[in-house]
């Protein structure tokens, strides 16, 4: 790794990249080399206009800029987060209403501003920086961590951006941002009889979310029930993606041989249903294969949440860990019919600069907990 | 150093439950998605595998060629013609930017930008589908809009056939035949889940009047349908089969001839422009099998301003227009027939056994009702009294107070049955929308109103087909066919049979009978030397110099209705209806005739003017006897 020159107080210099965790890093970059393989894959018939990147090329760019980013915060020792959580938290709740306000149409949501030809998805990265929000919260509480406050506080950092990316309206990150606030707060030691009661009180409100939906969304959320009864309209993607994935059979069809993938019948394929193209042309060997990745990840950031020195880097680790489980949970249960079809992304898999960013510079926090939360060793 | 370990003291405990009930939530995560891939993919893989071969179809259907409508005689009067219609695809067209592109298709068609909006907004289907915005642009427009097809995303021109009305020589030229014709337009958004369960699509076209509506399912034909490749996001590709091949609809033979329809419109034209008249309706009939050979009302439209969806001006103009060009008077509105109507009387008094054929009954320049206070009575058009006469010369010199006598003699329900045989008071069930029933009275129908009874005045006036008597013109001349072909009330028919693509008849339809109306033959002929009288004897005037293949036949009407007049009388229709046998009282005429006009308030009897000139024209005759209406000194009335 060599020895990474930082104008931060010259801490850094001092500390050797020895305990940089390894294992992180290459399971994650396994995942992005496995993201830009099927990405190749997914566009391989759909051939980037004159002049433009293709798919594959656009992903190894961000992943370099992620990359960047995620060594600049290894090498920034993680504490700087706690006096900037509400600078953040503000820039957050900026960035969402300017989405929601700017936010040109795709797919029928609000989901994404175009900064300088890129288009961004604020939702995408103000997950993570909510996630750095939550852990200075939570860690700044303590003893009263027990208490009915610490849920009531939570909750209320995180209805406002939830609230705004449901108005976009971006469901699936709704979700995550529920699923997040849940994850951190059990993991925090809050109170299990107030979470009890507050779950029960998001379960009972759910029908009128779903109430809240546009036809469409609703249609869709409910296919996996019953996929076949409408298989020409609203569940068309759903069957489309089951039949995929069920062709696939052990070994797969071939890279770039999924009949699916590659006759254009699969919806949104490089994003969204990246998974169903992974099932289709590397079959249940390769789908194991990147659920395995998945769980390795998620088990070394678990890891580092339990032997993290302090409540901020567990509390972000274990953020991470739940942000990446709920998504994996919903993104791969959707391809395979066992959940709601939602638009959440496959992390470090699916195509989108945002989201890997945002994925990158939360690991590179994870690093930074690595690093910079050690016992010093002199 | 201090500074940077200084969150350490604070540190929040770590629950290992916790932790581990996280790592088992993972677990089962992981667990339920590996179960549920290896069900897929293996337990359950080729059935997955065989669904995944076929469902990336979708079957479309195939719309049918509608059939063509050709008059007797093989003359093309609706075909199809290939026309340029503007779509858009929702999904296609730049969101915000959707505005600019509907401006730029505006300016290039020429069609106001806000209908373009209005039907975009309009449709609620999938946001794949293609919605028509303008229909019938024109050529250069089309090609146009083709070239700049890169700029104007989610706009499609697509041809379509669209239907043209033609006239008998084969000009675009839909008023010579609009109502009997009609016309085609698109479904609207209101009606289509209704259509839909019949076939319709959402862009499709459906009659909405005349044949065009009547025989639509005909007309129509069967729509096949073939299986496309569909892609994730619905958008279609490669037709991969056909399932069914549509089967074009069947083309129709009119028992029209649009020749003889020219002719009528042009003497009733002739007619209506001589008195200044708004309404008027020529009917022509073969009393022998029911066949409408010609059927004009006027003013007529052009229905192919409907073909391609009519604008909101020109709807609108028609439908404040003087005359109601849009109705189908000869069917759809209903008049009083005036002295037309003395068969109906006749027919019954002799029937009923209100008089013999011979018996001679008094006549009066002015009949005292019985019962009612003296000095009321109801006069004759002829306020002298014609004398002593017997049915025919009765019928042949029109005598009101004659027929007075016969209706009060009858009784009001007496003369109704025979007005219902002879077809008045019920649809004839010709086979075009919107025809009207009319009014025979009854004690029923007056009960009906509130009342114990028709007045007896009221049922003298209905003797002499006013006031409680109205009727369709195409029912009047129906009656005197019943009379000419020998007594068989014929279901008048507009189609001839299915026709082959050059309007050769295929099948001929049946003609069809509702039934016999009942009278004895003496009766009848009583009644067809009394028309042929009306001709001979009577005051039809000089229509009896005519040098026609026949002894013309028929009777005057004329029908006071409304309110009087500052002068105190009454406005007025005319009619005149007519057959022609081979001889006088025979009962072989193929061609039977009425015209009538609406309000022709002038000395003379305009319908018999037109009847005059429309046989002349009909029969090449080198005579014009055609009369002016307007002058007095001619009066041929009643």
């Amino acid at each position: 790794m060599g020895v990474v020159t930082s104008t931060f107080g010259g801490a850094i210099a001092r500390r050797p990249w020895r305990t940089f965790d390894v294992q992180l890093f290459v399971y994650l970059a396994l995942l992005i080399a496995f993201g830009i393989v099927m990405g190749y894959s997914a566009s391989y018939n759909d051939p980037a206009p004159a002049g433009a990147l293709s798919q594959p090329v656009k992903t190894v760019i961000w992943a370099a800029i992620g990359l960047t980013i995620f060594f600049v915060a290894a090498s920034l020792d993680y504490h700087w987060l706690q006096p900037f959580s509400g600078p953040i938290y503000l820039a957050v709740l900026v960035l969402l209403t300017l989405t929601l306000v700017l936010g040109t149409n795709l797919f029928g949501a609000q989901m994404s501003i175009t900064v300088a030809g890129l288009d961004f998805q604020f939702s995408e990265v103000s997950k993570v920086l909510m996630i750095v929000v939550l852990a200075s919260f939570l860690a700044s509480r303590r003893e009263r961590i027990g208490r009915l406050s610490t849920i009531v506080g939570a909750g209320a950092l995180m209805a406002m951006p939830t609230f705004l990316v449901f108005r976009q309206p971006d469901l699936g990150t709704a979700m995550v941002f529920v699923a997040i606030l849940a994850a951190m707060l059990f993991m925090s030691g809050a109170s299990i009889g107030w979470m009890a009661i507050f779950t029960g009180l998001v379960v009972g409100a759910a029908p009128l979310a779903v109430g809240a939906l546009q036809d469409y969304q609703r249609q869709r959320l409910f296919c996996f029930l019953d996929p076949y009864a409408d298989a020409q309209d609203a569940c068309y993607q759903l069957v489309q993606s089951l039949n995929a994935v069920g062709s696939g059979g052990i070994f797969g069809q071939g890279l770039t041989a999924g009949r699916q993938n590659q006759a254009g019948l699969l919806p949104v394929q490089s994003t969204d249903f990246i998974f169903t193209v992974v099932a289709e042309e590397l079959g249940l060997v390769g789908s194991l294969l990147l659920l395995g990745l998945f769980a390795l990840l998620i088990w070394r950031i678990v890891f580092i949440a339990w032997t993290a020195r302090d409540a901020l880097g567990s509390m972000v680790a274990v953020g991470l860990a739940g942000m990446i489980l709920f998504q994996v949970l919903v993104n791969v249960g959707m391809v395979v019919g066992i959940m709601p079809v939602t638009g959440i992304p496959l992390p470090f898999v699916t195509y989108g600069g945002s989201s890997l960013i945002s994925l990158l510079f939360g690991m590179g926090i994870l690093e930074s907990v690595r690093i910079h939360g050690e016992k010093p060793t002199f | 150093m201090a500074d940077l370990n200084e969150g350490r003291g604070r540190d929040l405990p770590r629950s290992r439950a916790r932790f581990i009930a996280f790592g088992v939530a993972a677990a089962l995560v992981f667990t339920a998605l590996a179960g549920r891939l290896v069900q897929l993919q293996v337990v359950d893989g080729a059935a997955y595998a065989r669904r995944a071969a076929t469902i990336g179809t979708v079957e479309l259907p195939i719309p049918a060629a509608r059939g063509l409508v050709f008059d007797r005689d093989g003359r093309p009067l609706a075909v199809n013609v290939p026309s340029w219609t503007v779509k858009a695809r929702r999904a296609d067209l730049p969101g915000p930017r959707t505005r600019i592109v509907l401006g730029e298709v505006a300016r290039i068609t020429g069609v106001d930008a806000r209908s373009l909006r209005t039907r975009l907004d309009a449709y609620t289907g999938s946001p794949y589908d293609l919605i028509p915005l303008a229909r019938g642009i024109d050529r250069q427009a089309a090609l146009v809009l083709g070239e700049r097809a890169g700029q104007l995303p989610g706009i499609v021109v697509e041809a379509e056939p669209v239907r043209r009305y033609l006239d008998e020589t084969g000009k675009v030229d839909g008023t010579l035949l609009s109502h009997i014709v009609g016309y085609t337009g698109p479904v609207d958004s209101t009606e289509l889940p209704e259509l839909a369960a019949a076939g319709y699509l959402h862009d499709d076209a459906i009659g909405r009047a005349g044949v065009e509506a009547s025989y639509e399912e005909e007309l129509r034909g069967s729509y096949g349908s073939r299986l496309v490749e569909r892609d994730a996001d619905g958008r279609t590709g490669d037709v991969l089969e056909t399932v069914r091949e549509p089967v074009a609809g069947a083309n129709l033979q009119l028992t029209i001839d649009a020749e003889m329809q020219r002719t009528a419109t042009n003497a009733l034209r002739w007619g209506m422009d001589a008195v200044g008249v708004e309404q008027g309706v020529t009917i022509v009939m073969n009393p022998q099998t029911g066949e409408i050979l010609a059927m004009v009302s006027l003013p007529a439209y052009d229905n192919n301003k409907f073909a391609t969806g009519i604008s909101g001006s020109d709807y609108q103009a028609y439908l404040t227009a003087d005359g109601q060009p849009l109705r189908n008077h000869a069917i759809a509105d209903i008049y009083p027939p005036g002295s037309t109507f003395k068969l109906v009387t006749s027919v019954a008094a002799l029937e009923e056994g209100v008089t013999t054929a011979g018996q001679r009954w008094p006549t009066y320049g002015c009949y005292q009702i019985p019962g009612a206070p003296a000095g009321q009575c109801l006069f004759d058009w002829n306020r002298q009294g014609f004398g002593p006469l017997d049915m025919t010369d009765a019928f042949a010199v029109s005598s009101d107070t004659f027929y007075y006598q016969m209706a009060i003699k009858l009784g009001v329900d007496r003369l109704g049955a025979w007005a219902e045989r002879m077809g008045f008071g019920n649809r004839s069930g010709i086979r075009l929308p919107g025809e009207a029933e009319g009014i025979v009275a009854s004690t029923a129908w007056a009960q009906a109103q509130g009342r114990q009874g028709v007045f007896t005045g009221e049922l003298a006036q209905a003797g002499i087909g006013q006031n409680v008597i109205a009727v369709t013109p195409l029912q009047l001349l129906n009656a005197y066919c019943a009379l000419a072909n020998g007594g068989t009330l014929m279901r008048p028919s507009i189609v001839r049979g299915t026709a082959d693509a050059g309007g050769q008849l295929l099948e001929p339809a049946a003609p069809e009978v509702i039934g016999p109306i009942g009278a004895s033959d003496s009766t009848l002929r009583t009644m067809r030397i009394g028309a042929r009288e009306v001709i001979t004897t009577g005051h039809a005037y000089n229509i009896r110099d005519l040098r026609l293949p026949g002894a013309l036949s028929g009777k005057t009407g004329t029908a006071e209705f409304g309110a009087e007049t500052p002068e105190g009388t009454l406005p007025f229709h005319s009619w005149f209806v007519a057959y022609l046998p081979s001889a006088p009282g025979a009962t072989d005429a193929d061609l039977a005739v009425v015209t009538f006009a609406y309000s022709a308030v002038v000395p003379g009897n305009v319908s018999l003017e037109v009847v005059k000139y429309f046989l002349q024209e009909h029969y090449d005759l080198d005579q014009d006897l055609r009369l002016d209406p307007r002058d007095f000194s001619l009066v041929a009335a009643n």
